[in-house]
């Protein structure tokens, strides 16, 4: 019995850290079903009401669909574009290799604020206006790093006589690269562009740089409405974001297994 | 005239050539073995024929035509890969139809050729499976499927067996020659096993560091090899030395081994070493002395089922025989007994190490 | 005859000539769109706006024209800014030793299931990477928070605490956020142990405790080091947490960044503080990776 203890001490830890990480999901979605004018949990009557409320407030809506063509262009471009430096990363050999996996890198270790307000000042001398584009370049900056490590990650174990079994069968190099190479590392390639989407749709930090008032994506909205406003509209409006990004993440758990793509970011 | 054909072909690596000058003719329908021990550069003469790899000198030809400087995709060659390279997220359908495809050949006969591509490597029944439900001998079947189906001119496989169970390899290898043989297809078959490459060859190459030592049919290169790593890299041999009394016309000599006299043919000058190689095979024994012969004591004897192996020490060496248990019974022989010892010198492999 | 031979030869060359260039120029045009973002997008403003960092203020248009070092001499010399940097500095190292100390049980527990179980525990420690929950701490530590009405409620304390936009929060809401990379970390080193090992020491009759103290802990630390390394250095430099969980009353170096330019429209000294925060951000990892060095060789030579 007293060889049990340890064991049972060490699983309550493990739960109060658990409850610590899904506490902050479980309060928002359920606060957003009060019926009260002000935010509270456990929430006072049920009610979707702030939900229908949303609808009154286009400009959640307009930043919402923002959001959601940022976060697709984004993930297009960053996966097309990092799919193909993967490529030439892993195998070719080439002047400044070393160089450039740094700069591409490089993202990661630059506090995202000062990549924001270079970012503006640079828009501002070129003259680029807020806009989903400029959104779309900064994110891309972002998220390419992502995407890189997840396509290269595929493509280091690939082997390389599959593509050539390919090319001896009269497949041309756009052929076995559509056909051959592409559908094998699909799984990192899907893994990345979804990585993409949400790092894109979840940013507030450069966001809040480049947006203007007519140009304000969903995370700069709820950030600057909570700055005048308290009240329930924020917890439905966080609530829809959360729903969305876990049915993506069930997305990556069904079609790739969280393992998979787990082990390859690591 | 030849079919496929390599003129004078070099492949040089970081400086080095690992393909030296190589030239080969091989005849419509013919079966080769590219034989050597790794890297004496049969798997990068392969890629330079599949086109995987550049030449960087001479030509390779197919019926006539230089086919060096086209990329791979327009070479016609089937090819079998050592680890299949089968297209992981195609079914076994459809990897086999996808040179078709490429080919736009019609769906119809796609999937009648299919089929019988299936069915002449034993997998008809398959289609819908995925090469990871697949063993390993059934995905090298599905992968020379895939290669003959589009009907290449050549063949070539590379190391196809090598990652198979000894059983499995043996089935395997018979069912390639027998395929080959029906087809009739210009074949080139790497290897490293020279068991294999002796069992299924027209020809053999073998090769060595970038050279092919001698070409010949597997009994010529087996019996009268022609360079002295052709002697020690196929079969087994003893390794001995004999002096030269007297030199007589038509190259022929009389020789001193073992203080046993013997005429043997072989070009000499007189009073001279000379070095020859013999196959534990080809050495004889008896237990009665005769003219031809020298003693020997047995130092071991191994049983190897059909034939027994016995290690002879004669002076200071030791020769290898291997003799049938039929001509021989290893009961009447104990270790440390003494054998007499001797071979038809006709069967002396002459060496050219004292050359 | 041999003229025959050279054109041939030529015609090789020249075929292995062209072959190369295009295969330079493939590995280019590959490289090309995100390099070219890269450089436009990423490099040049971060250039700019270091040059910006050495020119003076302009109160009419914020950048000026002349050069110094002022900015940088500013923040230096300033107790305030220099509590600043301390802030934040001590947030981080909070966060760490926090993260730390919360990710191993999990990691170890998550190490040791299998199957589906596994696969959502990880969807779960992974979910703060992925959905950014930043509101909902606002809602659980204000005044009128979960938090708060639940202790009222309990009868534990008279009046509510303050507990949003203090250090606290900031440091609740990092923890929070950072976790999933620390757990990783821990995990990919747990992972590489070999089972036998652990089993070994406990047939040795070795206690559990002992086991975890003697086997698993030294083993473990690589990941452990490099979780606190990434922690720390994306704790330094994070923005959203601090300026949502603490605003103006914790600052920290990123939200001053972001105060100067957005708020006081001082380009050149918020160009300066971002630098100098990127400077403490890259010390972290160049000292980790000096260390890691060190003790790889060491161990190489054990």
């Amino acid at each position: 019995m007293s060889r049990k203890l340890p064991k049972y001490f060490f699983n309550f830890v493990c739960l109060l850290v658990y409850i610590f990480l899904l506490a902050p999901i479980v309060v928002v979605l359920l606060s957003s079903l009060t019926t009260t004018e002000y935010i509270v949990f456990p929430p006072e009557g049920l009610t979707l009401r702030w939900y229908t409320e949303l609808i009154e407030h286009p400009e959640f809506m307009q930043s919402f669909t923002l959001s959601i063509i940022v976060a697709l262009g984004t993930a297009i471009i960053a996966t097309a574009i990092g799919t193909l430096a993967s490529l030439a990363f892993v195998r070719r050999q080439f002047k400044g290799k070393t160089a450039i996996v740094q700069l591409v890198g490089s993202p990661l270790l630059i506090p995202s604020v000062v990549f924001g307000v270079a970012l503006l000042q640079f828009y501002s001398w070129i003259g680029l206006a807020a806009s989903p584009l400029a959104l779309i370049l900064g994110h891309i900056i972002l998220t390419v790093p992502f995407v890189m490590r997840l396509v290269v990650a595929s493509l280091v174990g690939f082997d390389r006589s599959i593509e050539q079994a390919a090319l001896n069968l009269g497949a041309g190099p756009m052929k076995v690269f559509f056909q051959i190479t592409l559908p094998i590392i699909k799984s990192g390639v899907i893994a990345g562009a979804i990585f993409a989407f949400i790092t894109s749709f979840d940013d507030l930090t450069v966001a809040l740089f480049i947006v203007s008032t007519d140009v304000v994506t969903l995370p700069v909205r709820i950030y600057t409405y909570m700055q005048y406003q308290y009240d329930p509209i924020i917890t439905s409006v966080s609530s829809i974001m959360i729903l969305f990004t876990v049915v993506l993440m069930l997305i990556i758990e069904r079609v790739l297994g969280v393992g998979k793509v787990f082990s390859s970011k690591n | 005239m030849s079919y496929l054909s390599l003129e004078n072909v070099v492949k040089t690596f970081n400086k080095t050539e690992v393909v030296k000058k190589l030239s080969l003719d091989i005849q419509k329908g013919e079966l080769v073995s590219f034989l050597g021990p790794s890297g004496c550069g049969k798997t990068t003469t392969l890629n330079m024929i599949a086109g995987f790899l550049e030449v960087d000198g001479g030509k390779i030809e197919v019926d006539g035509k230089p086919v060096h400087l086209l990329p791979p995709y327009k070479r016609e060659m089937g090819m079998v890969f050592q680890n299949y390279a089968l297209f992981p997220h195609m079914t076994v359908f459809d990897n086999v139809a996808y040179g078709l495809k490429l080919r736009k050949v019609p769906k119809t006969e796609i999937s009648k050729r299919v089929l019988e591509a299936l069915e002449m490597v034993r997998l008809d029944g398959y289609e819908k499976r995925y090469p990871k439900e697949l063993s390993g001998g059934q995905q090298q079947r599905v992968s020379l499927a895939r290669a003959l189906v589009i009907k290449p001119k050549v063949l070539l496989l590379d190391e196809p067996l090598s990652n198979l169970d000894a059983k499995l390899r043996q089935e395997m290898r018979e069912e390639i020659v027998e395929i080959q043989k029906q087809v009739g297809i210009t074949t080139i078959f790497v290897t490293h096993d020279q068991e294999e490459a002796l069992a299924i060859s027209d020809r053999i190459a073998v090769m060595y560091e970038g050279r092919i030592e001698q070409v010949d049919d597997p009994a010529s290169i087996y019996n009268h090899p022609k360079t002295d790593f052709v002697s020690q890299f196929i079969g087994e041999v003893n390794h001995i030395q004999g002096k030269v009394l007297e030199t007589y016309e038509n190259k022929k000599c009389k020789m001193h081994f073992f203080g046993n006299e013997q005429i043997v043919s072989v070009p000499s000058v007189k009073n001279s070493e000379v070095h020859f190689f013999i196959r534990p095979e080809k050495i004889q024994i008896a237990l009665a002395e005769s003219d031809e012969s020298f003693q020997t004591r047995v130092e071991r004897k191994m049983f190897l089922g059909a034939k027994t192996r016995y290690i002879l020490k004669v002076q200071d060496r030791h020769l290898i025989a291997d003799i049938s248990n039929t001509v021989i019974n290893p009961t009447e022989i104990k270790e440390g007994n003494s054998v007499y010892t001797y071979w038809n010198p006709e069967d002396l492999l002459p060496s050219r190490m004292a050359r | 005859m041999q003229a025959g031979i050279g054109t041939e030869h030529d015609l090789l060359l020249q075929q292995k000539k062209k072959n190369m260039n295009k295969k330079r120029l493939d590995t280019w045009l590959l490289l090309l769109p995100t390099l070219g973002i890269f450089i436009f997008f990423f490099l040049l403003p971060l250039f700019f706006l270091f040059m910006t960092s050495f020119k003076n203020f302009d109160a009419s248009t914020g950048v000026g024209n002349e050069w110094t070092l002022q900015n940088y001499i500013k923040f230096m010399s300033d107790p305030f800014y220099l509590g600043v940097v301390w802030r934040t500095v001590k947030i981080a190292l909070l966060t760490t030793l926090i993260t730390i100390i919360i990710s191993y049980p999990v990691a170890f527990q998550i190490s040791r299931s299998k199957g589906r179980a596994r696969n959502y525990l990880t969807l779960l420690v992974l979910s703060p990477l992925l959905i950014s929950m930043v509101i909902s701490w606002v809602i659980l530590l204000s005044n009128n928070g979960v938090v708060n009405t639940t202790l009222l409620k309990m009868g534990w304390i008279d009046q509510p605490l303050t507990l949003l936009y203090t250090e606290l929060s900031v440091v609740i809401g990092m923890v929070h956020v950072l976790f999933p990379y620390m757990v990783l970390s821990i995990m990919g080193s747990l992972e590489k142990i070999d089972p036998s090992v652990i089993r070994a020491s406990q047939n040795l009759g070795a206690s559990s405790f002992r086991t975890f103290f003697s086997i698993l802990l030294p083993l473990t630390l690589p990941g452990v080091f490099a979780g606190s390394v990434m922690v720390f250095s994306l704790s330094v430099s994070s923005f959203v947490t601090p300026a949502i969980l603490g605003g103006p009353q914790v600052k920290v170096m990123s939200y001053l960044t972001y105060e100067q330019v957005a708020v006081m429209l001082n380009w050149p000294y918020g160009g300066a503080i971002g630098f100098l925060l990127i400077l403490i951000a890259t010390i972290t990892i160049i000292a980790y990776s000096k260390i890691l060095a060190r003790s790889e060789k060491g161990v190489a030579i054990q």
